[in-house]
């Protein structure tokens, strides 16, 4: 038994790097936010968030990485090219595969993009 | 599979036509206004978003007029205001997102090669209740009431009862009656995408219009229900003095900046998107060729719709939120560059690599890119919170959103008119006045709107009535205001040319501009969307596929015929589109206006406090839908399955996931579920801002509500127990278990209200109580709509039609259970225990 | 980032003409999708990651928390009200000096901004002295400027706060240093308390119930302090001149030169009344 299945037969793996996005940015934004609000409440300092803010990031970009694999191997590792408009079933998986894997791409820069602020910002100022 | 290429006989091809079209056909005399039809329902929707545009684009040149010279006297000050108000909350909310759903009701089912949307009726009760609400927003400014504090209505200036009258009433239940509308058609339309295209439309020959439909769409389900939420908290402030924004008993302003704005960045592309979907349709047929990079544009829409949600802050970048906060926003309003970026290469790389025809459809869609470019690269500035904290709020701002949304909107709109006037008429709109209004309003466009950014930087705020000469910022406006009224010439021209008559032209092929998508092979006069429903093998089926038309129009396909005398579509897979279903969809009633006025009326009514005309208002709609559901849903078919050509016989029925009613009632909840986040976010964002949120009052305890939470789920398990008992066929089972389950459900409903109740806790003191109090009662009304669907059921099961094998009913109301339980789960843990773990 | 805007707005601007032109020769799918990969997606997102970058390490410099050792802020507290300022400068010794509608500032000195708001949501700007901050109610925000050159600037309110929105400004005055201190010595001493019609009739017509005139017995807290009004640039927060004339229009009908505004009409007045309040005050220097 695999833990993925060769074929995913949903158009849900479609929006696993976004989601991943998603989940990265919020728990960003609401950590941070939340520990500016009550600093009382968390027993450490600004650069704790921070490192944080990294690991979350590393965590992210690795299951970004996984699930682009995952889109390349859909995409029978990029052996055919695009536009991937044939009446058939084998298009239509290619197809998703190459547009999850486009979509990988763009959640991980996006994920890049939402950690920087924490390189620059060394304290809750307002 | 090709279809048969015998020529039909002849009479019985004309008796399948003439059953088909009497089907279809709409009601006649005054009458008409009770079809349902989509064509009718997508054109009614389309002319009144327009007429509500003009009359948003008089109210800006009355403010152009009035900002033309310094200490201007034209307007004063309390009717300035109205109309800037007015001006932004009519574009936003009864036009720019109206309008594209008018053209998805108009135009999906002909290019999905359907007949209709899944749920037409709830269409048209759509469209009359958009019709009612705006209305009633608009007129308000005839009687001086129209609301006056921004369309953003940020509280307390639009909560003090002495700032603002009425007007703040009017706005928010006004539009909460069409944001429910907006949640309607998004069902309709996902449902429709996902389940009803035509046989072999798999989702990578999708057209791209669908696509970025289907985004929208979902971005409407999570960016709606916040708002909905938030004029909930609002209207309890302003009805009954619940002090969720008042910061003098513990609320706080900004709380509903946040929900206002988590609903208002993604609504600017769920503007955007439909917008750019008709571009997505336009220039592959200028362009004489299939569109390059397909998956890029799936990339684009779906990488928009998820970041457009990170983006809300940057419009609160001034507010004093922690830099890191703003810094998060400001690095994902930078991400969500990239795939608009990506959109536009897609367009410019399928210009070049086609021959373009340039005609007007592609004048309007060029000068819109040019002109969405430069308010994108104003966007990436105002973006960086250092610019912005200079540039937010002024006439940069202004001038950046204004070249956004009317080159990322109107243009391709006016683009779209012109691209598929045709298809209402058989003609085309005059090429020369098109042009003419074209360069009218591209040039009074940028005259207007240009100077903007200037007089932005030169430091002038938005939304002043006035403003001292001498500042450098007088000619900068007079210039404004010149091009305001070219660019409304130009706008003018466009309404003359679809308003004149045209019945002595000459009628043109179906197909004029020699597109390669579904929609264009339908005869204007035919109300069937398509003759038979197609197999579909291409992304482009009419240049691909030479004989489908032919074959489409005699015929040859699926459903040719309306034997039983019913309006009927395909249910297809969501990936590859297999045909599953046949599904009935309903016909001309009145009871969608009905039901659409009398709750309406009960919103109207709400606003001027008149109790018993909502109580009484809200009976009608309720007995209304009821009826409707009662007489148009989870009809028995008369037979099990039916044969619907090429040799292909499907089912009349299914239940559970299988049916479009299963997944309306998913994804209406899934809207339901985002409105009660945002409740929940309200109640640790209260937690967030104070040392002691509770400020030392007691309440409601963990017992009440835990126990409530226990007869919720005893409740539900019951409901699982129904729906077994009646897959078994053992009838008197389900009829008890749904009587006691609603035994539960009333009992678990007093628990959860006795919680808050027994601790005194008064909504009207502080916001803890109140924001406790409206938790509660979001559960109190859902389990009250739960026990109503056990009614339902049961008076159903005991009416026959709700049997072991036709349970359509009893699963989808097993599925809101499902929500309802998480809902209770939810909320009467975070008010029962969340107190005692801080 | 402007002429950086012009150039890619030209740039595309011109592959669009040129897409447009009849006659040429149609690009190749490949060259089409590699102009998709490089112009809509590698370019962006190079272009855009460095300008964040660096508009975040912007930010924390723009907006500081902790001032450079040594300094010593002057330090102001302002409330927005409809549609006016109230300015509190909180000196070291624990007193504090109460003006209206005029912020006045030391060049050179750093300024620490305390914002509140009694009413609905303000936002207060200079815009040539930096980026606007809000001031909501039941908040306190923050926001730190110096003062690089004297001089006269404007700052109007930049949330929307109502009818009279538009007509809600201060002027802020950039002062050398020593000026500056002299100017607050001046503030911080009685108003002109002179004996007269003018006090007389202030006290009469019910004026002190809202306004307070420093050194006398108007002591009310409801309207803008009016000590050393004569002093200041404008009156009406920013919107009039500060003459006798416009005073005296200003207590006649400020429900038309300023809708919305708290402050009742007093036109039934005798004019002379009038006139004589508004010389008055315009002597309280």
């Amino acid at each position: 038994m695999r833990l993925l299945p060769r074929e995913m037969e949903t158009l849900w793996t479609l929006f696993t790097a976004p989601i991943i996005w998603a989940v990265h940015f919020l728990v960003c934004y609401v950590g941070a936010a939340i520990y500016c609000a009550k600093p009382g409440l968390f027993g450490f300092g600004f650069g704790a968030v921070r490192g944080g803010i990294g690991a979350l990031t590393a965590v992210a970009l690795v299951l970004i990485l996984l699930s682009a694999w995952l889109a390349w191997r859909q995409w029978g590792f990029g052996a055919e090219d695009p536009p991937h408009d044939d009446a058939t079933r084998r298009d239509r998986r290619l197809f998703q595969g190459f547009a999850t894997l486009l979509l990988c791409g763009l959640s991980f820069v996006a994920v890049i993009f939402v950690a920087l602020p924490a390189l620059f910002m060394t304290e809750c100022l307002r | 599979m090709s279809a048969v290429d015998t020529k039909p006989a002849t009479g019985r091809h004309e008796a399948q036509t003439k059953r088909l079209r009497s089907v279809w056909a709409n009601p006649t005399g005054w009458r008409y206004w009770t079809s349902v039809n989509n064509y009718q329902v997508g054109l009614w929707y389309a002319s009144a978003a327009f007429g509500f545009m003009l009359f948003a684009g008089i109210l800006a040149l009355l403010v152009r007029l009035q900002l033309a010279v310094p200490e201007n006297d034209f307007l004063s000050a309390n009717f300035y205001n109205q109309a800037f108000t007015l001006h932004g909350t009519v574009m936003m909310f009864l036009f720019a997102v109206p309008i594209f759903e008018a053209v998805a009701i108009f135009l999906l089912p002909p290019m999905l090669g359907a007949r209709e949307l899944p749920f037409p009726r709830l269409g048209a009760f759509g469209f009359w209740s958009f019709l009612v609400g705006g209305i009633f927003v608009c007129g308000s400014i005839f009687f001086g009431a129209a609301p006056s504090s921004g369309w953003f209505m940020y509280p307390p200036l639009s909560t003090d009862k002495e700032l603002s009258g009425i007007g703040a009433d009017i706005w928010l239940l006004g539009l909460s009656f069409i944001e429910i509308a907006s949640i309607a058609a998004a069902v309709e339309l996902i449902v429709g995408i996902m389940k009803c295209r035509a046989p072999g439309m798999r989702i990578n020959l999708m057209p791209l219009f669908a696509w970025y439909l289907l985004i929208v769409a979902g971005m409407i389900l999570f960016a709606f229900p916040p708002l909905i939420a938030g004029d909930l908290l609002f209207e309890m402030e302003r009805m009954f003095d619940w002090p969720f924004f008042d910061a003098a008993r513990g609320g706080d302003p900004l709380l509903w900046q946040h929900l206002f704005w988590i609903f208002g960045h993604p609504e600017v592309y769920i503007i955007f998107l439909p917008a750019i979907a008709l571009m997505a349709m336009i220039v592959p047929t200028f362009a004489q060729r299939p569109i390059v990079g397909y998956s890029w544009i799936v990339l684009a829409a779906v990488g928009t719709g998820f970041l457009s949600f990170g983006l809300w802050v940057h419009h609160m970048f001034a507010t004093g939120l922690p830099q890191i906060s703003l810094a998060f926003f400001s690095a994902a309003s930078e991400a969500v560059a990239i795939p608009t970026g990506v959109q536009i290469f897609v367009f410019i790389a399928t210009m070049l690599a086609g021959r373009v025809i340039f005609s007007v459809p592609m004048l309007f869609g060029a000068g819109g890119l040019a002109i969405f470019i430069i308010g994108g690269l104003t966007g990436v500035m105002v973006a960086l919170a250092p610019f912005d904290w200079q540039a937010h709020d002024t006439y940069f701002v202004v001038g950046h959103l204004h070249y956004v949304l009317v080159g990322g909107m109107l243009f391709p709109v006016i683009a779209g008119v012109y691209y598929y006037y045709p298809l209402l008429d058989a003609r085309k709109l005059s090429e020369r006045l098109g042009t003419i209004a074209f360069w009218l309003m591209f040039a009074g466009f940028n005259i207007a709107f240009f100077p903007m950014h200037i007089s932005g930087l030169r430091g002038m705020p938005r939304r002043v009535f006035t403003y001292p000469a001498g500042l450098g910022w007088d000619w900068l406006n007079l210039i404004s205001t010149l091009g305001a009224f070219i660019f409304a010439t130009g706008v003018l021209i466009v309404v003359v040319d679809v308003l004149r008559p045209k019945h002595r032209e000459p009628r043109r092929e179906v197909n004029p501009w020699n597109a390669g998508t579904l929609e264009w092979i339908t005869e204007p006069e035919e109300n069937w969307g398509v003759r038979s429903i197609p197999q579909v093998e291409s992304r482009y089926p009419l240049w691909d596929q030479k004989t489908l038309a032919r074959d489409v129009n005699l015929g040859r396909f699926y459903l040719p015929d309306a034997e039983e005398g019913r309006r009927e579509g395909l249910v297809t897979s969501v990936l590859d589109a297999n045909p599953l279903q046949v599904l009935r969809v309903g016909g001309t009633a009145y009871v969608t206006i009905v039901s659409a006025f009398s709750l309406g009326a009960v919103f109207i009514a709400l606003t001027f406090h008149w109790w018993l005309a909502t109580l009484a208002c809200g009976i009608i709609a309720f007995c209304a839908i009821v009826y409707w559901l009662w007489t148009g849903t989870g009809e028995i078919p008369e037979k099990p399955e039916k044969n619907v050509g090429l040799g292909l016989t499907l089912p009349l029925y299914s239940s559970g996931p299988a049916s479009a009613g299963w997944w309306a009632m998913f994804i209406t909840m899934t809207g339901d579920g985002t409105a009660l986040a945002s409740l929940i976010f309200g109640y640790f964002f209260y937690w967030t801002i104070h040392p002691d949120f509770t400020a030392g009052i007691a309440g409601p305890g963990a017992f009440w509500p835990m126990a409530a939470l226990v007869l919720f789920a005893a409740a539900w398990l019951l409901m699982l127990a129904a729906r077994a008992m009646n897959s078994r066929g053992a009838t008197t089972a389900l009829r008890t278990c749904l009587a006691l389950s609603g035994a539960l459900t009333i009992a678990a409903s007093a628990a959860a209200a006795y919680a808050p109740w027994s601790y005194d806790m008064d909504p009207v003191r502080h916001v803890y109580p109140a924001i406790v109090w409206i938790l509660v009662l979001w559960v109190l009304v859902h389990a009250a709509l739960g026990a109503v669907m056990q009614f339902y059921c049961l008076a159903r099961s005991v009416a026959g039609r709700l049997t072991p094998e036709h349970d359509m009913d009893l699963h989808n109301v097993v599925l809101y259970w499902h929500f309802l339980l998480v809902t209770a789960a939810t909320v009467l843990t975070v008010v029962g225990l969340f107190p005692m773990a801080m | 980032m402007a002429a950086g805007g012009l150039v890619i707005w030209s740039a595309v601007m011109c592959v669009l003409l040129h897409a447009a032109r009849p006659g040429r020769s149609p690009l190749g799918e490949t060259g089409a999708r590699r102009l998709i990969v490089w112009g809509g997606a590698v370019f962006p997102s190079a272009t855009l990651l460095i300008l964040l970058a660096y508009a975040l390490w912007l930010m924390p410099g723009l907006r500081p928390a902790a001032l450079a050792a040594g300094e010593e802020p002057l330090r102001i507290e302002v409330t927005g009200k409809q549609f006016w300022w109230r300015v509190a400068y909180h000196l070291d010794d624990g007193t504090s000096v109460i003006s209206a509608n005029e912020i006045r500032l030391p060049v050179g000195q750093r300024v620490e901004l305390t914002l509140n708001s009694a009413d609905v949501i303000h936002s207060f700007w200079i815009p040539a002295l930096g980026g606007k901050m809000d001031m909501v109610p039941g908040r306190t925000n923050r926001l730190s400027l110096v003062a690089t050159k004297a001089g006269n600037y404007r700052g109007p309110c930049a949330e929307f706060c109502g009818p009279s929105h538009a007509l809600m400004a201060f002027s802020a005055v950039a002062m050398e240093p020593g000026g500056f201190r002299s100017w607050l010595a001046q503030q911080a001493a009685p108003s002109d308390a002179s004996e007269g019609d003018g006090i007389d009739l202030f006290m009469k017509h019910g004026c002190a119930s809202c306004h307070r005139i420093n050194g006398t017995e108007a002591q009310g807290l409801i309207g803008p302090d009016l000590s050393h009004i004569g002093s200041r640039e404008t009156i009406g927060a920013g919107i009039l001149p500060n003459t006798a004339a416009a005073i005296a229009r200003f207590i006649s009908e400020p429900d038309v030169i300023k809708p919305g505004s708290k402050m009742p009409a007093f036109r039934m007045l005798p004019p002379e009344d009038i006139r004589a309040i508004a010389t008055y005050l315009k002597g309280l220097e």
